[in-house]
């Protein structure tokens, strides 16, 4: 825009337009805040007010006593910590398979580069619940190999695996999207320096991948922390399970107290909300990394 | 899935009347200790609760530790996480490492993991709680297959017509004396003049209409026509299966109109909040009126489906039976199997009802002196049914409940002049399944 001759009539377009996105955003933010602020608004009032007036009604009282009660309810703590044990490592894994796999298909040409980028990519368009079955048979069946059916299915490790497969597509896709950008005479010298390819990878490459990295930790560290699918299929413990878990706790068989819940939901999604806050910038440059090349 | 006994109305009704057998009592007891006594029953057992709300869990807990307490034997009880997720991947649950005890429901959902042979026998010990266990339960836990018993029943609830007694006192009506079809379409009638809603309907879910449809059907065609029917010996093209869907349609000029917009909750709040004079339900959210206030929980009441054709009266409901079973891929086999029989004995009944379960209890040894009115009709409501039913999805198999019956009998309400076309579609799903072994 700066290279435009801006005269009077210009600007006042210009400021008309703005004007409508504004007005525009304004609307879509509020549709997509609606939900979130009714979950909060809910999660202040008493069950028995809402059975009492209906869900589209005044609250006769507002206060915590949800937020109380579900903390009391959700052994909280326990839960939260099976979600970083599996989503730590989880994600550094991902982060570091994902790397190497972006380091040889960008770095390297094989004829085949293609052909496994598109793999990868389109590995990710797989619904989950389409795998579901055939990898519990698999996750049995090597546990039964080596003399333990529980090596994989109801362990960490198992939970771990199974995230980091499926979330390695969508890392190794930004990463090489972003690797692209860095130009071919960073790896020619180091190449002309006697770098090996481990070498080249861990010195040169890896430390040029900061912004992705950061942006992509966050990410996943979101998404596999409000996972829910594979926590619930494939471990049969309770005590393994994550926070999403434990908000099942909240949940009757037949009646539900909403209210409740609500609160369970907001605390559960506590953390997101900090990590998003701490790294927004992270967060909003991992959406658009790589968009302008690949 | 067959359990058609007759004695069963009779010992429906002596359980109803809290009449305690005393003399046969002696005879359960010793039973009882005797299997207590057997030698492979050791070593510590897990257990998993279907639900995991506060309550489902506090009750399963209390029934861990008071067999603890009377035997010494370490349970370890755990929640399923999501009840929905735990009944859906309940195949996956008893092929990998399961709790040895579960709880679980009869019907189809026990029967067909039966036949794969993924549930330990339990007939020993359905025997060993000899009359504890009236027949009526044990014949609705028998896998038509085998004559066996995979599932100990515990607890079960009834469907029928539920409404406030104000409200009908306050038209008129008298829903407690309504004999035949003729009465029933008067009484709906009259709410309806009222400005009410005659008949409450919620469908969103699929499965809710399927206690209309099944209780309709069994009182024009009788019980064994209708499981005839869900296991493929009727037809849904027969002229029989016809006359009831049309006699259904005669139904839906009294209900609510966005019946496929709401769900069994959605008709609840419409009793709650007095729009609706009558609902055909489950009575499991009786507590929903008890959290609103006393007087609106005391003003709730349920009486059976009337009768159409009097062959068969009012002979049949649809009373689910929820119990326990025993995963034969577990750890502690025999001693999942001891524990199962002692939860389904009358000590395991009253640890539950101590840990303040209100539920209605299979053992015949269930005191009801201190049930409250409501309960004590419940009671009465399936004590003059002679066949009981365990909901159509589980009396039919799992791939043709919710996915063709369902979404014809949504179709249904939403267009009944194409009932011919929607039962030529019944039957021809039905036709394409594949047999299930």
């Amino acid at each position: 825009m700066s290279g435009i001759v801006q005269d009077k009539k210009y600007r006042d377009r210009q400021k008309r337009k703005d004007f409508f996105i504004t007005v525009f955003i304004a609307i879509f933010a509020f549709i997509w805040m609606v939900p979130l602020l009714w979950t909060f608004f809910t999660s202040l009032r008493p069950y028995s007010d809402v059975i009492q007036n209906g869900v589209f009604s005044k609250p006769s009282s507002i206060g915590i006593q949800n937020y109380i009660n579900a903390y009391d309810r959700m052994e909280i703590w326990e839960y939260l910590s099976n979600s970083f044990i599996v989503a730590i490592p989880a994600v550094v894994l991902t982060l570091f398979f994902g790397s190497l796999m972006a380091f040889v298909v960008t770095r390297y040409s094989f004829k085949f580069n293609l052909y496994l980028l598109l793999l990868f990519t389109a590995g990710n368009l797989l619904p989950v619940q389409l795998v579901y079955a055939p990898l519990f048979k698999m996750y049995i069946w090597i546990g039964e190999l080596f003399g333990n059916r529980n090596l994989l299915y109801d362990s960490f490790i198992g939970l771990i695996l199974v995230h980091v497969a499926l979330q390695m597509g969508f890392a190794t896709f930004v990463m090489s999207s972003y690797m692209k950008t860095i130009p071919k005479e960073i790896s020619e010298s180091a190449l002309l320096d006697g770098a090996s390819v481990f070498r080249h990878y861990w010195n040169v490459i890896l430390p040029l991948l900061r912004p992705p990295l950061a942006a992509l930790s966050v990410l996943m560290t979101t998404w596999i922390y409000n996972e829910f699918f594979w926590a619930i299929v494939l471990i049969k413990s309770d005590s393994k399970r994550p926070i999403t878990s434990a908000l099942g706790r909240l949940q009757g068989e037949f009646v539900t107290d909403f209210n409740l819940l609500a609160a369970g939901a907001i605390m559960a999604a506590l953390p997101t909300l900090i990590i998003f806050f701490i790294l927004k910038r992270q967060f909003v440059s991992g959406l658009t990394l790589g968009s302008t090349k690949g | 899935m067959s359990n058609e006994v007759t004695e069963n109305g009779v010992s429906r009704r002596t359980v109803l009347k809290g009449a305690a057998l005393g003399g046969l009592g002696l005879v359960g007891g010793g039973t009882l200790l005797s299997s207590c006594g057997s030698d492979e029953a050791t070593g510590p057992v897990t257990f998993t609760a279907r639900t995991n709300d506060e309550t489902g869990l506090k009750i399963a807990q209390a029934l861990a530790d008071a067999y603890k307490a009377e035997t010494g034997i370490d349970v370890t009880m755990q929640g399923s996480g999501d009840t929905n997720a735990f009944q859906d991947g309940i195949s996956q649950y008893l092929q990998g490492t399961p709790d040895d005890v579960f709880q679980w429901m009869a019907g189809f959902r026990t029967n067909f993991r039966a036949d794969q042979g993924l549930l330990a026998d339990l007939s020993d010990n359905i025997s060993n709680l000899g009359d504890q266990m009236p027949e009526g339960f044990v014949s609705g836990a028998t896998n038509p297959s085998d004559g066996k018993q995979y599932i100990i029943p515990t607890t079960w609830y009834p469907w029928g017509l539920h409404y406030r007694k104000s409200t009908m006192i306050e038209l008129g009506l008298d829903p407690e004396n309504i004999q035949t079809w003729d009465d029933f379409m008067k009484l709906l009638e009259g709410t309806q003049k009222k400005g009410l809603i005659g008949y409450a309907m919620g469908d969103k879910g699929g499965w809710e209409a399927m206690g209309t449809f099944s209780i309709i059907n069994t009182r024009m065609n009788g019980y064994d026509y209708h499981i005839d029917l869900l296991n493929g010996r009727a037809k849904w093209t027969d002229q029989a299966t016809i006359d009831v869907f049309n006699q259904f349609a005669m139904l839906i000029p009294y209900m609510n109109k966005n019946f496929l917009d709401i769900s069994w909750d959605g008709m609840r709040d419409l009793l709650l909040q007095k729009k609706c004079g009558a609902m055909m339900m489950g009575s499991w959210w009786a507590n929903d009126f008890l959290a609103k206030s006393q007087e609106d929980y005391d003003d709730l009441w349920i009486v059976p489906f009337p009768e159409i054709n009097p062959e068969f009266g009012r002979d049949s409901i649809d009373a689910p039976v929820d119990g326990v079973s025993v995963a034969s891929n577990g750890s502690n086999v025999e001693g999942g199997k001891a524990f199962a029989e002692w939860i389904g004995s009358e000590a395991g009944m009253l640890a539950a009802q101590a840990a303040g379960d209100t539920s209605l209890y299979a053992n015949s040894r269930l005191d009801t002196s201190g049930y409250d009115a409501f309960n004590k009709q419940k009671l009465a409501v399936i004590g003059e049914a002679k066949n009981v039913m365990n909901f159509l999805d589980r009396d039919c198999r799992n791939d043709f409940a919710g996915t063709i019956v369902g979404p014809a009998i949504q179709n249904f309400l939403k267009a009944p002049k194409d009932v011919n076309k929607i039962v030529d579609g019944m039957q021809e799903a039905w036709d394409a399944l594949p047999p299930l072994e």
